[in-house]
């Protein structure tokens, strides 16, 4: 039941701070959402599960029990978690604990509402990474775009509303191109599933027992073949935008620049993952035949976001819009790691999720606690912060070097393993090419976040804003630190998580009994 | 009495004690006396102690040490992701080195930053702790990821600590542009460090280095033993890869003499002292990498730790000189120091003696071993070392004529400044560290006095000796393992010009050392006087190329400014017109097409009635076509 | 019985009169009253073929479906006079081509 508790204390709290006043409304929501931090980080000491819950591994804290039936199809309550989901679940208690923390200083205004909307969205996120049953599943993956369109709608800059409706409209389209693509495999397997539980069509989908689907009213039926592959095309659409993956990427800065800081940093380390997560659930886990067939235009893709993100983020000059562009390239990593259908890869690709989830929250808060001081996030308009912040340009550095992957932090483990991992995949063809070309990436992402620093950080003190710039508040600095600190630990002992990962994915890259 | 291993398990502390510094430093250092130079100087000396019993330990037991010591990630099928300390000839004696100049610099920094009044010590002696955490354990790793893993945090403390005035506007630049230069490199490091792991392939290392204006301390470990060298180090670490691969060797000697002349050439018209020396160490970078390409391992080894001693005591006299003109670095503000400095001055002759490689100080022996090996390997094996050599020996009288033109202009003639005529004394802080070099550039070429054992038969060249000793012998690292690779896979054989083999070597070191006493004579003979002209005119043009530094930052800016960043604008643009745009262009179809659909809505209820009729009457119409009724 | 000699065509025409009169009534009305009064004669139309066809099958379904809209005309009624008396209060008139400020 640890898992209903870690979705019910949320929400309840949601409801409570919703109601209550506003002055106590900020203190309030970070002790209820203490409560899931303790409880997953508890959870993550107790684990005992072993395996991938989708390919029969043994489920950690599993609950199933009967809820409706559609049709032929069982649907029931049924989560769980394994060595995939369990990191991601504590990274949105950490990730929502202190954002909750660094939105203390920027939030002024109907203080309540922006709490109770982000307990319900970390109660919504963990639902995703914990539901096995597909249907349940979607019920949580579309539940966290709601408080995320009110919390950039409402609280967001001076275009929020426009950022928010393209969010939402974007997101939304492409989980019903994926809703479709989902349900067509379903259809196809026919009789050989019974309910809409994950581990069942996933374990099926690799059996192969995949059939035509008929056309109703024409006899015609799409051949088994053409069906898996559309099916994957369409779940890689509709996750890919979730990502977000090169061509799909444009909504994802609109909405970093006109969200308040808090938002950014679920929207960015969190809302991201769940993109990545499902693509390692349904597309790598379910069709790897289809995900072999496609590696090339795949890691093509990764490899384009890597570069063009950079790049992209090398034109920019508002703080957020680099490191929303950033965040373009870092998933292209994640995107070459699943691919690449390696031990390495697919473990390194789950590390990053949570490396770039830690680094990115850690960079979007700094800029927000320079936003605070400065009420400016352009590069322009400022110069020489370090001399009035020296703490928190201190934590900027320290993230900023996190993103560009120096060894002994978070970002330069996963960088590495994925890399390892995509240079030997037998899966994708001319693999060492990709893989060197993606590696480009270190050099431009050093590039723009150096020049950044430089322009904002250092140099004679200079603010184009008339304000009065001075250190930042303790529990603004304790936020930041907090996470420079699990970055640097999970850089020097990746095994802490990625012993768990590995043991989780493996079974998604072994095919046949064959590890490459 | 200790066993082996009870020594060598101490060894990760010669690299934990600077770490420990960084942290006292970073954490503490507001409240200690003299903001964690203490805790610096504590550390980097204990390093220099244990460093120095663990070499002594290696010769006198023969065994070398080679022990994983953390997992990074628990040894899965494929890879094996772990750190290790290996303890050979080679590392022993380069972490006696390294230590010995961390030690030094922590010592010459109370002078050059404490007595200053310089802001940010802390920050400064975390950085400076950080570096030689890295750089010792860069010196022992055992692997390809650990030596990628410290090659990368040395270059973020390069980083830190050439920004360390991050108020102004040139040291943040000049620490971005460094780290960049040297990001590029390590992204073929990168490459090569996956390509062995994943491949077991070849490892190729691309590491250019980028010379821009830090604390003087810093240049002087930057260039001296680390920053630099560590791409040399790396090479020589690796040599057992390089060794299989001729035509990699030769060009590894070939550019390396190129870049001896070319780096040389740009010293001769640098009007600032630390550029001058910058510059010398690209120069001699360059000789090291002559010597790999050429199968001279010991040699290169040998010249490596030659200058690193000469090269960290220039730019410590350096430093007493910039302290002493009260933070002036152009040497035409100088001139006549030598009176008022007379331990400077001294010990940066014996250093300048050395760069120059005039007998008998350090440099003569170390750089005349390394031309020697380039010439007979080249006339024995591959002709395109002959071509490195003539190079190599070019850049010799290049060498010997910077260095005397800068101590001329130093130390010699009138004080041609007010500060230059009364400069500030500098304490024992700086003269300690200055003093040990100094003695140490003198006498340092009797490691390896190659031609000495050659004539006499007597048994002196120890550096030779001690790479090839036992220690080494099991852990595959020994010099002439290295000597057999490059023979059989490269095809390395030694010749000589008629005369035999001790002809061709006195000749080499004599032909070497009379361009280098050339050099220095020119300059000298063109600098004396009280008051000597800059001669630069003469140059015509060409000054104009050397001074800019054959254009190389005008060519990396028009990388970084001209092509990468116009590429970004213009893929920016791209994104928001046509990406974004089509994403736009949607919404605003479906806002455009509701617009005008929503003109239906009169708001006169007559309208809607009549839309509702006619529809119904659409519909009858519709239904009677297809039921056939009509 | 004199009614079951007239056949339901006859029903049928004059509802359709009826139900015509009330449409070309809201078509070119602008007075709200005469509106309700149109819609009156569309319902009352659609009555008299309920109880035609009632008639005419010799149930009683179709009677009851017109009490039914004869209770829903009056709640209507209602409804539409409280309306009618709203846009006089606020446009001193029941003229429906005038207030057109919701449309968009």
């Amino acid at each position: 039941m640890l898992v209903e508790a870690l979705i019910a204390v949320p929400l309840v709290g949601a409801a409570v701070v919703a109601v209550a006043p506003n002055e106590y409304a900020e203190r309030l929501a970070l002790g209820v959402s203490a409560v899931p931090l303790v409880g997953s980080l508890y959870m993550y000491l107790a684990f005992d599960g072993s395996g991938n819950a989708l390919l029969g591994g043994d489920v950690a804290y599993e609950t199933f029990f009967e809820w409706l039936t559609l049709g032929p199809y069982a649907v029931n309550y049924h989560v769980g978690l394994d060595g995939i989901s369990l990191p991601l679940v504590v990274m949105t208690t950490v990730l929502t604990t202190l954002s909750i923390l660094s939105a203390w200083t920027p939030i002024d205004d109907r203080q309540r509402q922006f709490y109770g909307l982000m307990l319900f969205m970390e109660a919504a996120l963990v639902g995703v990474f914990a539901a096995l049953d597909f249907l349940l599943w979607f019920v949580f993956w579309e539940a966290v775009l709601v408080p995320m369109y009110f919390l950039i709608g409402v609280w967001g800059g001076p275009r929020r509303k426009y950022a928010a409706i393209k969010f939402f409209v974007y997101t939304n389209i492409a989980s019903l191109v994926m809703f479709i693509g989902f349900f067509a495999l379903v259809f196809g397997l026919g009789d050989a599933v019974g309910s809409t539980g994950l581990p069942e069509i996933a374990q099926a989908l690799r059996a192969g027992q995949l059939g035509a689907l008929g056309l109703p009213g024409t006899g015609a039926a799409i051949p088994a073949d053409v069906l898996a592959l559309s099916a994957f095309v369409a779940m890689f659409v509709g996750f890919a935008v979730k990502v977000p993956v090169v061509p799909f990427h444009t909504w994802l800065p609109d909405a970093h620049v006109e969200a308040p800081t808090p938002a950014s940093v679920m929207l960015a380390g969190v809302l991201l993952k769940m993109g990545t997560y499902a693509l390692l659930r349904f597309n790598f886990t379910m069709l790897p035949e289809q995900a072999a067939t496609l590696a090339v235009p795949i890691a093509a893709v990764a490899v384009v976001s890597v570069i063009y993100g950079a790049l992209l983020a090398l034109a920019q000059s508002d703080l957020k819009r680099i490191v929303a562009y950033s965040s373009v390239s870092s998933m292209g990593y994640v995107i070459l790691g699943l691919v690449a259908y390696s031990y390495y890869g697919v473990g390194g690709a789950t590390f990053q999720m949570i490396a770039h989830g830690l680094i990115s929250g850690l960079l979007f808060m700094t800029v927000g606690v320079f936003y605070n001081a400065t009420h400016t996030r352009m590069v322009g308009d400022m110069s020489g912060l370090a001399d009035r912040m020296p703490v928190t340009a201190s934590v900027f550095v320290a993230g900023a070097f996190a993103y560009m992957g120096l060894p002994l932090m978070a970002g330069f483990a996963a960088e590495l393993f994925i890399f390892l991992g995509a240079f030997r995949s037998t899966v994708l063809p001319a693999a060492p090419l990709f893989t060197a070309a993606a590696m480009f990436g270190i050099v431009v992402v050093a590039g723009y976040l150096l020049w950044a620093m430089q322009r904002s950080l250092f140099g004679p003190f200079r603010l184009e804003t008339d304000y009065d710039v001075g250190r930042a508040p303790v529990h603004d600095v304790a936020a930041i630190v907090t996470l420079v600190g699990l970055i640097v630990l999970l850089g020097t002992a990746p095994e802490l998580l990625y012993d768990m990962m590995s043991d989780a994915t493996v079974d998604v890259v072994e095919m046949g009994g064959e590890l490459p | 009495m200790v066993t082996v291993a009870g020594i060598y398990a101490y060894a990760p502390a010669i690299a934990a004690l600077p770490l420990a510094s960084f942290l006292v430093a970073l954490f503490a250092g507001r409240w200690l006396p003299k903001e964690g130079a203490l805790a610096g100087i504590l550390a980097t000396g204990g390093s220099l102690v244990l460093s120095a019993v663990t070499l002594v330990e290696l010769v006198l037991t023969g065994e070398g040490y080679d022990e994983r010591l953390y997992t990074f990630v628990a040894p899965a099928e494929t890879f094996d992701l772990g750190f290790g300390v290996l303890i050979d000839p080679l590392s022993a004696a380069m972490l006696v080195i390294v230590s010995l100049i961390a030690f030094l610099v922590h010592v010459f920094s109370l002078g050059y930053m404490n007595d200053e009044g310089e802001p940010g010590l802390p920050r400064y002696y975390a950085g400076l702790g950080l570096f030689s955490f890295s750089m010792l354990a860069f010196v022992f790793a055992s692997n390809l990821l650990m030596a990628f893993v410290f090659f990368e945090l040395v270059g973020l403390c390069s980083w830190l600590l050439i920004g360390h005035w991050y108020r102004e506007a040139a040291p943040p630049s000049a620490a971005k542009k460094a780290f960049l230069v040297t990001r590029f490199g390590d992204y073929f490091f990168l490459v090569g460090l996956v390509g062995v792991l994943a491949t077991f392939g070849t490892a190729r290392f691309a590491g250019e280095g980028g010379f821009p204006a830090g604390p003087t301390p810093v240049s002087a470990l930057i260039h001296a033993a680390t920053m630099v060298a560590a791409g040399v180090f790396l090479l020589a670490r690796m040599y057992g890869f390089y060794a299989l691969l001729p035509t990699v060797l030769a060009i590894i000697a070939f550019t390396g003499g190129f870049t001896a002349l070319f780096a040389a050439s740009m010293a001769v018209v640098k009007d600032e002292i630390k550029q001058v020396l910058a510059y010398s160490t690209i120069s001699q970078y360059g000789y090291m990498m002559l010597a790999l390409g050429a199968g001279g391992y010991v040699a290169a080894f040998f010249h490596l730790t030659t200058h690193a001693v000469f090269k960290a005591l220039l730019f410590l006299g350096a430093g007493s000189v910039i302290i002493a003109m009260h933070h002036e670095e152009d040497m035409w503000l100088m001139g006549g120091l030598k009176e008022e400095m007379r331990v400077t001055y001294l010990t940066f002759v014996a250093g300048s003696l050395a760069l120059a490689g005039i007998f008998p100080f350090a440099g003569f022996w170390s750089k005349d071993e390394v031309l020697f090996e380039t010439l007979v390997h080249g006339l024995g094996a591959n002709p395109l070392l002959l071509g490195g050599y003539l190079l190599g020996l070019s850049a010799v009288f290049v060498t010997g004529f910077y260095t005397l033109r800068m101590v001329m202009l130093t130390f010699h003639g009138d004080p041609r400044t007010d500060a230059a005529a009364d400069p500030h004394g500098v304490g024992w802080n700086v003269k300690f560290p200055l003093a040990v070099l100094g003695v140490l550039a003198t006498v340092g070429g009797y490691l390896n006095p190659a031609p000495l054992a050659k004539l006499t038969g007597a048994e002196v060249d120890f550096l030779h000796r001690y790479l090839d000793g036992p220690a080494s012998e099991e852990l595959l690292t020994s010099a002439h393992h290295y000597g057999d690779l490059t023979h059989e896979w490269a095809g390395y054989t030694a010749g000589s010009v008629a005369g035999g083999e001790t002809a061709t070597m006195l000749g080499g070191a004599g032909l070497s050392l009379a361009l280098a006493l050339a050099g220095a004579g020119t300059a000298f003979v063109l600098y004396r006087g009280p008051d000597p002209d800059r001669h630069t005119e003469a140059l015509g043009d060409l000054r104009t190329v050397l001074v800019s530094n054959y254009y190389q930052d005008e060519y990396q800016v028009w990388l970084a400014e001209g092509l990468t960043l116009r590429t970004a604008i213009a893929a920016d643009t791209f994104d928001q017109g046509v990406i974004d745009g089509a994403v736009d262009a949607v919404s605003s179809v479906s806002l455009f097409s509701g617009d005008r659909l929503r003109r239906l809505q009169t708001g006169v209820v007559t309208n809607y009635a009549a839309l509702i009729a006619l529809s119904v009457l659409l519909g009858l119409a519709a239904f009677a076509v297809v039921g056939g009724w009509l | 019985m004199v009614l079951s000699s007239v056949p339901a065509e006859y029903y049928l025409l004059l509802s359709a009169a009826v139900f015509c009169t009330g449409l070309f009534g809201i078509l070119t009305r602008e007075n709200a009253l005469m509106f309700l009064m149109s819609v009156e004669l569309m319902l009352n139309a659609a009555n008299i073929n309920l109880v035609a066809f009632s008639f005419y099958w010799g149930t009683l379904t179709g009677q009851v479906f017109t009490l039914f809209t004869m209770a829903l005309a009056a709640a209507e009624v209602a409804i539409g006079i409280g309306i009618i008396l709203v846009l006089y209060r606020n446009f001193d008139d029941v003229d429906v081509t005038g207030p057109t400020t919701l449309r968009w």
